[in-house]
């Protein structure tokens, strides 16, 4: 148990900021109009002033009661978000099947529970259903592989 | 009146019994029965994962299909919670109270079997009461100006996140940074570049898609990765002579069935309100007026089948706002909303006027849908069973695939699958500090109908605020919404946060 509730303080305060953010970047950035005749700013800044209340509201009172600290599990989040960022990066450039072994290798490593040769294994696994899904029985226009260009065609 | 009734069936039976979307309803609801029963996949991120499929098929057929996958995966989130004590979608969390007593007594079949049955019931009478009210309502919505679409939109978003949700506090915050994440790209009127800081990717708003699959899909594979366990099951005792229920068990079931089929349609109707809430208010209820509540946590049918009922009630009726005014009730609502409207159809009072062949051919797909679940999870348990066994840690790279070349695939767009990784970020840090992003969600795709509302109402009224609380209609609506903060205000006071009750 920690003395404050660190984890509405640090909400509450995102929230703040987030809102104070977006009510000067529509401020200083967008036409207001009066509130007859809207301009493309008013809405958002409100918005954005009610958001920082809230913020207040949520952070405050937790100031003053004890609470627990969010126990991020950092493992799987970096393998989670490295393998969507890696699929991001080979789809265009080397294609399906090397896309989606790059994306189950880094997958996997959110947890032992699978050897190196099990994760291939599920990763040509994969590979081989979503060529058969998308590729052939969806048609979509996705290329199973991409040879990089000094490599001659066939 | 009646004659055209009898043409909409008739029109509603044709369109739904026509092949391929007999085929769609097919797909949906096995899909829906396949992640009802895997818990780690809700029907969000399951309808989030399909919807990009969905852009290549008619909307009949799209919109078909993805209920489907909803009312389906009702059905299929009890069989979990029965057989492992844990459960696949969140409003089947009731069904592990007495469900999971059941199947340590040795009788999961009947469990299986009755809440089967109860959620047939339930879903069938929340079908007729749709295509009883929706005429209804249609006529009355029609009268609508932007000040009561306006304020109907608040009172959903506001019941959504006061009811449902474990802080009304945040629930409120969250739709409210959500219609901010709605109005980045270019404003509807003037076209001015909001939130889009020069960068030509956002220049038309961020996708529904993006947003709903990085909440719901990326962050919920993030959070299930080292938290889902798979238990042992007893595969054999589970046989068709085992589910037959005893007469006692029949005899108390059917009056809970038809109790929480009411509470059930009732909540589904409600803009903002849904299954989980009924399906807890079912069981509270039971519990309250049977003679020996003592029975229940320990494997009462009226425990499992009262909450069954009324959860596929509700998924039946929350059509009722969505397709006849235009505003989710809840967020798989919403995500109904935005693949209808990126076919181009705009759900309103006017839909049931212009596409009747696709509002009475969804009502009518549901019919099919409902007995094909029955066959589905009566005769099929076994393979479900078996499907409950498969390792988590096999099941996540493939979901995390499936997110990944469904983003890619709308636009051909890297620059899209990135996105989807910056919420699923942003998702999992809001789980952390106990942020629900279903009010999100929902705020998103209200939020730019309420801005359109907001200034055209101003602008009629001349700026004056008071129109909302003259037109009589809009008043009602708005005194309602006050009195639901009003409640919620109340209950943070007095410190009972709903703990137990998580949003849909």
């Amino acid at each position: 148990m920690q003395t404050r509730d660190y984890r509405d303080i640090i909400g509450g305060a995102a929230l703040i900021a987030l809102g104070v953010f977006c009510a000067v970047h529509a401020a200083q950035n967008l036409p207001l109009g009066t509130v007859t005749h809207m301009g493309p700013g008013m809405f958002p800044m409100a918005l954005g002033y009610i958001l920082a209340g809230l913020g207040v509201l949520v952070a405050v009172p937790a100031l003053f009661r004890p609470g627990r600290l969010p126990q991020p599990d950092y493992r799987s989040l970096a393998a989670v978000l490295v393998s969507t960022l890696l699929f991001a990066l080979t789809i265009r450039t080397a294609g399906l099947v090397p896309a989606i072994v790059l994306l189950t290798l880094a997958a996997v490593l959110a947890d032992n529970k699978l050897r190196f040769v099990e994760a291939a294994l599920l990763s040509a696994a994969l590979s081989l259903l979503a060529v058969l899904i998308f590729r052939v029985g969806l048609g979509m226009p996705i290329q199973p592989f991409i040879w990089p260009s000094f490599i001659p065609s066939f | 009146m009646f004659a055209s009734f009898i043409d909409n069936l008739t029109i509603g039976l044709t369109v739904a019994f026509s092949l391929s979307n007999l085929f769609y309803c097919f797909v949906g609801v096995l899909l829906g029965t396949l992640v009802g029963v895997l818990p780690g996949i809700g029907a969000l991120a399951a309808i989030s994962l399909l919807l990009p499929i969905t852009f290549h098929l008619d909307a009949t057929s799209a919109i078909v299909m993805l209920a489907g996958v909803f009312y389906g995966a009702s059905y299929g989130g009890s069989t979990a919670s029965i057989l492992l004590n844990l459960p696949g979608t969140p409003s089947a969390a009731v069904a592990c109270l007495d469900g999971y007593p059941m199947a340590k007594q040795g009788r999961a079949g009947v469990a299986l079997l009755m809440t089967t049955v109860a959620s047939f019931i339930g879903g069938s009478i929340g079908i007729v009461v749709m295509m009883l009210l929706s005429p209804l309502i249609v006529s009355a919505a029609l009268k609508f100006g932007p000040a009561e679409y306006f304020s109907m939109m608040v009172l959903g978003l506001v019941a959504a996140s006061t009811i449902s949700s474990g802080s009304a506090l945040k629930g409120i915050a969250m739709v409210v940074l959500g219609i901010l994440l709605g109005t980045a790209g270019s404003d509807l009127e003037t076209g001015a570049g909001r939130f889009t800081f020069d960068i030509p990717e956002l220049y038309d708003g961020v996708s529904l898609v993006v947003v709903a699959m990085g909440l719901f899909g990326v962050s919920e594979v993030i959070a299930s990765i080292r938290t889902i366990r798979r238990g042992e099951i007893d595969r054999k005792s589970i046989t068709f002579r085992s589910m037959i229920p005893t007469r006692d068990e029949v005899r108390r079931s059917w009056m809970p069935i038809l109790r929480g089929t009411g509470l059930g349609s009732f909540f589904g109707a409600l803009p903002g309100t849904g299954g989980v809430i009924a399906s807890f208010m079912a069981y509270a209820i039971e519990k309250k007026i049977a003679r020996d509540p003592s029975r229940f946590g320990k494997g009462a049918i009226e425990g499992i089948t009262a909450p069954e009922a009324a959860n596929n009630a509700a998924d039946q009726t929350a059509f009722i706002p969505t397709m006849t005014l235009g505003i989710p009730g809840n967020v798989v609502m919403a995500l109904m909303l935005g693949a209808l409207t990126i076919h181009g159809i705009v759900p309103g009072p006017q839909l049931m006027a212009k596409h009747p062949d696709m509002f009475w051919g969804l009502v009518m797909s549901f019919w099919i849908g409902n007995v094909l679940l029955v066959i589905l999870n009566v005769p099929l348990i076994g393979l479900w069973i078996r499907l409950l066994v498969i390792p988590y840690h096999l099941l996540y790279p493939a979901i995390l695939m499936f997110v990944c070349i469904g983003v890619y695939s709308i636009n051909n767009s890297p620059s899209d699958v990135v996105m989807v990784m910056v919420f699923g970020g942003l998702g999992y840090a809001m789980r952390l500090v106990d942020f629900q992003p279903a009010p999100l969600l929902l705020g998103f795709v209200l939020g730019p109908l309420m801005e359109e509302n907001l200034r055209r109402t101003l602008l009629i009224s001349r700026g004056d605020f008071m129109v909302f609380l003259e037109r009589p209609i809009s008043a009602t609506v708005m005194a309602i919404t006050a009195a639901l903060l009003a409640w919620a205000a109340f209950g943070a006071l007095r410190r009972r946060p709903a703990k137990a009750i998580e949003a849909t």
